[in-house]
């Protein structure tokens, strides 16, 4: 829902057009310039054909009836016969052209897109939420190709009609084409405020139906208290709000569409009498024939009907450059994190790992990390604790290197880490997320994303080790089990189960760990538990703890509060000092002791 | 123009909808449009007479060119008369065509306005009768379903009026119309004009179902990439992490390339469709003009008459092919209104409905005699003979772990469901007599994790509070609630939004915050759902304060699963599998051997065991 309201945010921006934009647009087409050759050449064609056929209609006035010549008549009628069949085989040329033109240019764009966003910092990601992200890469790339296929389409087409249409009047009469062309440009403006207005109510009423969802969303996920509260009469009083606004923009939108066809008409009428009364005259001083006038009257709608078209395109010209301008900018903006020029690859993230006087900033200069200094050996696991918005995620992502510090340095094995390629690192890193992360496709899937060349044996090997071989095999469909859109159809711990076997999977030299705040049950918690113990032995990790098996497993407890380190030691030292890790120690320790056995104490029925 | 259409008056904005039940679609249809039948007359009446100007307009350009130009060519010169003509003809042009346009226009306008005006009501309709449907229809109904329906199937029969229901009338006005025309210039010309037509449609129609289909497959497409897409997007972390941005590419790829593929297949039916129908019709144009031309070259029929028909036919002709798809198009409408109606037909929740209608507040003795309660499988047992008595102002804490039916429990009281058996007396009164209204204004809830809505904090606090709240006593309520100095702390106050707009609020503020709302409310009696408790100490003993002071005077559910919470209770009731096993006060039920001893044990057993571990500790 929102997302919707993202894109129609965005819709109700307009751009001029800049020389830059129209050569990058441009740009686009080159690749494929036969195509745009083909269909530009094929539409003028069934433009120029069109007039034909009027012209031809003329002589056969003229010519054949007038004339009373049957053999003329013949002789025209097949020229009509075979040009019919020539515009078919045009008009099909031009349809199929600008329509796959269009499907290839959305395919490109969306490719350029999306490659690019795959190299794009995690920055900037936090800068842009998913759904403009999405808007970007679904709809702006489609009214771009829209624009440059169809819209080019209509533009050529209406120019080459007014163009043929002009030329022919001229030749048969150039007095009443001069009143015809004198009617041109009233029309154009009136055509072009038709559009814009018919377009502001339109995004109304799309706004609106946005908000109209909204409300219906809410209401049926919030019925319970809906109903508790009696709040019935209300929240239709509300709606009716809604749905009043809805219908103002919507019938507005429609009224004024159902007016702008007969204006034009009306328009063209008055032309038409025009030709009618000075035609009349004309005719009889032999000036026009009977074909002649009739052609002619045919000639205006084939020069009038364009304008509309004219004046749609340029209506959402404007939107569509805005739309391309948004897509350039998000493929010329570099990633924040990068390799160096003489990168070279990580042997092995097996060696020291130190953060020295690390500082990080967000954009806005709020410190989150403040002089973090923190040197781990080699199969050291570490456990971070603390309040949230303390800065451990950003801890983490530093050590992934999604983002680089702002000041200070992170070595591994001695060496300044972004010495080393991003790819090299991440080769060798594990993670299991707070909230897992699963894609559409099934449990195999899932787990092999960890190692993509992977057996079908090595799969299920790093399932059992990780604990999750058992839930999964009781599954309808075993390893087939198609998990839903993010892994939906499955519970939270499965989920966890299931990434946590996806980096078993990928045998990582560095390990890290953002344990789940939420509960699972206790039989889940305890296979989790064991799946961690095993991907943690012989490896460096990095483990944002919340459990107390975790925490006390860890061979240094990192106290961070307010972006810097409070304490650190190991368990029993903390526990001693009686400081903050002791607070928080205790705090979770009867908190999650009582639920655990208030649970188990429930669950055996009492015999008495 | 505003005159045009009866806009003056607002339409009505809500209509009973289940007054349009009908097995025959059709029917329903007809049914919705009640009160606008003379509307949507008027707009297809409105079609016809512009139809028939049009019509008209060609049968004056035969008059013009037989009666003027001929005449006036032969006499030579140019009469006075004949001048006069033109200028009346020019002029009658001129008028046919405002004619035309104008009540275009006008049947334009009213067809909107009764198809908007059919959607609005129906939009009020649907979202009133889904709020007041059943809680056991909503707990068994997925939300995205319902929403599916009430968006794009009330679309689809919003263009069903405005586009589908008209633009097939039209086209066959047209026809009618334009063909009489022609019968009446010429009847065999007529009748070898339409030769092209029944196969045209035929095949139109075939056409445009198996586009529908192919359409269908290539939006399936775009909804397979947009989740890759987002599923990429939100996962970036994890192709981060595992160094997958070449699969992830590839993945793409495939996806997007056989959306282009989908895309050239539906172009290919497009582009082949319409020329080769062209070809059909052009050449039934075509057989025509000669058909006329010869009888015109042998003076069977007039220059004039040639002229008319050349304009006529074109509108008995190109159409055809719309006609097959709008056709096509209605029986999505018919499909949406036989989905619309399957939510219509459902009863609802019957509000106000009661033996007895009391005037005054309850005052809160509560007696449950031997209730039972399954669900309409009937099959699953979730309460068996539940008994007890809570007088006015007491308080009784359910425990039980999941599923030992604490929370259907509650639901009984303010009527979500309806108990199978047994009696829950509300003051000495069947909970049944009384109207649903009544008894839910008597209750308050305050869930652990509460809905809120994505409004202000200040309207979520007064959300079905029932009167007009000042700042003042909005604030003291908060204050109560221990969530007033938070409020403040938000860069709007009391007009901060909540949700994805605004602030997001921890569990904890959220309870506080029906905790304000609920002591607004006032409500003679309370259920209180704290069967988990969250880690955020800190609060915690300001909620707790918050919940007691709540509490006073009312007669209190308390739904728990930790000693803890119920100990105060003046009467605790231990749930397992929809039966009671235990009942008393803390002191009763600590000097019997059962469950809540056991649960009871444990809060001890955890401080010895902290002890331990900090002892073990100091090495």
């Amino acid at each position: 829902m929102s997302d919707d309201l993202i894109a129609l945010e965005e819709e109700e921006h307009t751009s001029p057009l800049t020389g830059a934009v129209f050569q990058r647009i441009v740009g686009l087409l080159r690749p494929h310039w036969k195509m745009v050759i083909g269909f530009l050449v094929t539409i003028a064609c069934v433009s120029v054909m069109d007039s034909l056929f009027t012209y031809i209609n003329k002589s056969m006035i003229d010519q054949g009836i007038m004339l009373k010549d049957v053999n003329a008549l013949w002789r025209l009628a097949t020229i009509y016969g075979v040009f019919q069949i020539i515009q078919a085989g045009l008009v099909f040329v031009f349809i199929y052209m600008a329509g796959v033109l269009g499907e290839r240019v959305q395919y490109d764009l969306r490719k350029l897109m999306f490659e690019h966003l795959q190299e794009l910092s995690l920055s900037y990601y936090s800068q842009n939420a998913v759904g403009r992200l999405m808007a970007r890469v679904t709809s702006d790339s489609g009214r771009v190709a829209d624009l440059i296929t169809w819209g080019m389409l209509d533009t050529t087409w209406a120019i080459m009609n007014i163009t043929t249409g002009t030329i022919f009047m001229m030749i048969i009469n150039w007095r009443l084409g001069l009143i015809v062309l004198m009617a041109l440009p009233i029309l154009m403006i009136i055509a072009v405020e038709f559009r814009k207005r018919i377009l502001i109510q339109f995004r109304l009423s799309r706004r609106a139906n946005s908000k109209i969802t909204g409300a219906h969303n809410e209401n049926i996920q919030g019925v319970r208290i809906v109903k508790a509260l009696g709040r019935e009469d209300e929240n239709l009083r509300e709606f009716q709000e809604l749905t009043d606004t809805m219908y103002n923009a919507s019938y507005r939108a429609a009224w004024l569409s159902a007016l702008f066809l007969p204006t034009v008409q009306i328009i063209t009428a008055v032309a038409l009498g025009s030709i009618v009364w000075y035609g009349g005259i004309q005719a009889h001083q032999g000036l026009l024939t009977i074909g002649g006038i009739h052609a002619f009257v045919s000639y205006l709608t084939f020069i009038m009907w364009p304008v509309q078209d004219i004046a749609r395109v340029y209506a959402e010209m404007q939107h569509a450059i805005a739309s391309a301008e948004r897509i350039f900018k998000l493929v010329d903006t570099p990633p924040e994190v990068h390799n160096k020029p003489n990168a070279i690859d990580a042997q092995t993230l097996m060696g020291r790992i130190e953060f020295e006087n690390v500082n990080f900033y967000y954009e806005d200069r709020k410190p989150v990390l403040q002089d973090f200094t923190l040197s781990v050996e080699p199969g050291e696991m570490i456990a971070l604790v603390g309040p949230t918005g303390g800065g451990k995620s950003t801890i983490v992502n530093l050590l992934c290197r999604f983002y680089e510090p702002t000041e200070g340095l992170i070595r591994i094995n001695g060496r300044d880490y972004t010495d080393y390629t991003l790819h090299s690192i991440h080769d060798k890193i594990g993670i299991v997320l707070q909230t897992p992360h699963l894609f559409s496709g099934s449990v195999r899937e899932n787990i092999r994303y960890g190692r993509l060349n992977a057996s079908d044996a090595d799969v299920e090997d790093a399932a059992k080790l990780a604990g999750a071989d058992e839930f999964i095999v009781k599954l309808e469909k075993g390893y087939e089990q198609n998990v839903g859109e993010g892994g939906n159809l499955l519970s939270v711990g499965q989920k966890q189960l299931i990434s946590l076997a996806r980096a078993v999977l990928a045998k990582p030299e560095l390990f890290i760990m953002d344990e789940a705040t939420s509960s699972v049950d206790t039989l889940t918690e305890a296979l989790i538990q064991k799946g961690m113990e095993h991907l943690m032995a012989g490896r460096t990790s990095f483990v944002i703890a919340h459990r107390l098996s975790t925490i006390k497993r860890a061979s240094r407890i990192v106290v961070i509060e307010n972006g810097r380190i409070a304490e650190m030691g190991t368990h029993a030292e903390l526990l001693h000092r009686q400081g903050h890790y002791y607070r928080l120690y205790t705090q979770q320790f009867k908190f999650q002791r009582e639920q655990e056995y208030s649970v188990a104490a429930m669950v055996p029925l009492p015999a008495d | 123009m505003a005159t045009l259409a009866p806009t003056q008056t607002t339409p009505p904005t809500y209509f009973d909808f289940r007054a349009a039940l009908n097995a025959n679609r059709l029917v329903g249809l007809w049914r919705m449009m009640t009160g606008f039948h003379w509307q949507y007359s008027g707009a297809v009446f409105s079609l016809a007479v512009s139809a028939l100007a049009k019509t008209a307009t060609f049968l004056l350009l035969r008059y013009f060119v037989d009666g003027v130009m001929t005449e006036a060519a032969v006499g030579g010169g140019l009469s006075a008369e004949a001048s006069r003509n033109l200028m009346m003809i020019a002029g009658g042009f001129v008028l046919l065509s405002l004619f035309e346009g104008g009540f275009a226009f006008i049947s334009g306008r009213l067809a909107a306005y009764t198809a908007e005006s059919i959607t609005r009501r129906l939009r009020n309709f649907l979202f009133d009768h889904i709020q007041r449907l059943s809680f056991s229809y909503h707990s068994t109904t997925p939300t995205g379903d319902l929403i599916e329906r009430v968006t794009s199937d009330v679309d689809a029969l919003r263009r069903f009026f405005s586009e589908q229901a008209i633009g097939v009338g039209r086209i066959i006005l047209l026809f009618f119309i334009n063909f009489i025309a022609i019968l009446n210039l010429n009847w065999t010309l007529g009748w070898v004009s339409i030769i092209a037509i029944p196969p045209i449609l035929v095949v139109s129609l075939w056409f445009f179902k198996k586009v529908t289909t192919a359409y269908e497959k290539y939006q399936e497409q775009e909804a397979a990439l947009s989740t890759t897409l987002q599923e990429n997007l939100t996962g970036v972390r994890v192709v981060k992490a595992f160094a997958r941005q070449d699969y992830e590419k590839k993945k793409f790829e495939k996806v997007n390339w056989e959306k282009y593929l989908r895309g050239k297949i539906l172009l290919l039916m497009h582009s082949l469709f319409w020329p080769l129908s062209d070809i059909v019709l052009g050449f039934q144009m075509l057989g025509g003009f000669i058909f006329a031309a010869t009888m015109a070259i042998r003076g069977e029929i007039t220059v004039g008459t040639y002229l008319a028909y050349v304009g006529l036919v074109v509108w008995l002709i190109w159409p055809i092919r719309n006609l097959g798809r709008l056709i096509v198009q209605t029986s999505t409408g018919m499909v949406s209104y036989g989905r619309l109606m399957e939510i219509t037909k459902q009863a609802r929740e019957p509000l106000t409905d009661g033996k007895v209608h009391p005037e005054a507040p309850v005052k809160g003795e509560v007696v449950f005699d031997n209730v039972s309660f399954m669900y309409s499988d009937g099959k699953t047992d979730v309460l068996k003979d539940i008994s007890f008595t809570v007088h006015p102002g007491q308080s009784v804490a359910l425990l039980g772990s999941t599923g030992s039916g604490k929370t259907s429990l509650v639901n009984l009281l303010p009527r979500f469901h309806e108990y199978t058996s047994g009696r829950i007396l509300l003051d000495g009164i069947e909970l049944k007599d009384y109207p649903r209204e009544y008894l839910r204004r008597q209750m308050g809830i305050v869930e652990q994790e509460p809905f809120l809505f994505s409004r202000s904090i200040r309207e979520n606090i007064c959300y079905g509070v029932g009167h007009t709240v000042s700042q003042e006593e909005l604030e003291r309520a908060a204050r109560a609630a221990a969530i007033h100095d938070m409020i403040l702390t938000f860069p709007d106050g009391y007009n901060t939004v909540v949700g994805e707009k605004g602030v997001t609020l921890s569990g904890g503020q959220k309870q506080r915050v029906t905790i304000a709302r609920t002591l607004l409310k006032n409500p003679r009696i309370l259920i209180l759902d704290d069967s988990t408790s969250s880690v955020d100490t800190e609060t915690e003993a300001e909620i707790r304060q918050a919940l007691y002071d709540l509490m006073q005077d009312r007669t209190t559910f308390i739904i728990a699963h930790r000693i803890q919470s119920v100990m105060n209770a003046d009467l605790i009731v231990v749930l397992d599998k929809g039966e009671i096993i235990q009942m008393g006060t803390h002191e009763e039920l600590l000097a019997q051997d059962g469950m809540y001893r056991k649960i009871y044990d444990i809060q001890t057993r955890v401080d010895d065991e902290l002890a331990q571990e900090i002892q073990n500790s100091e090495v």
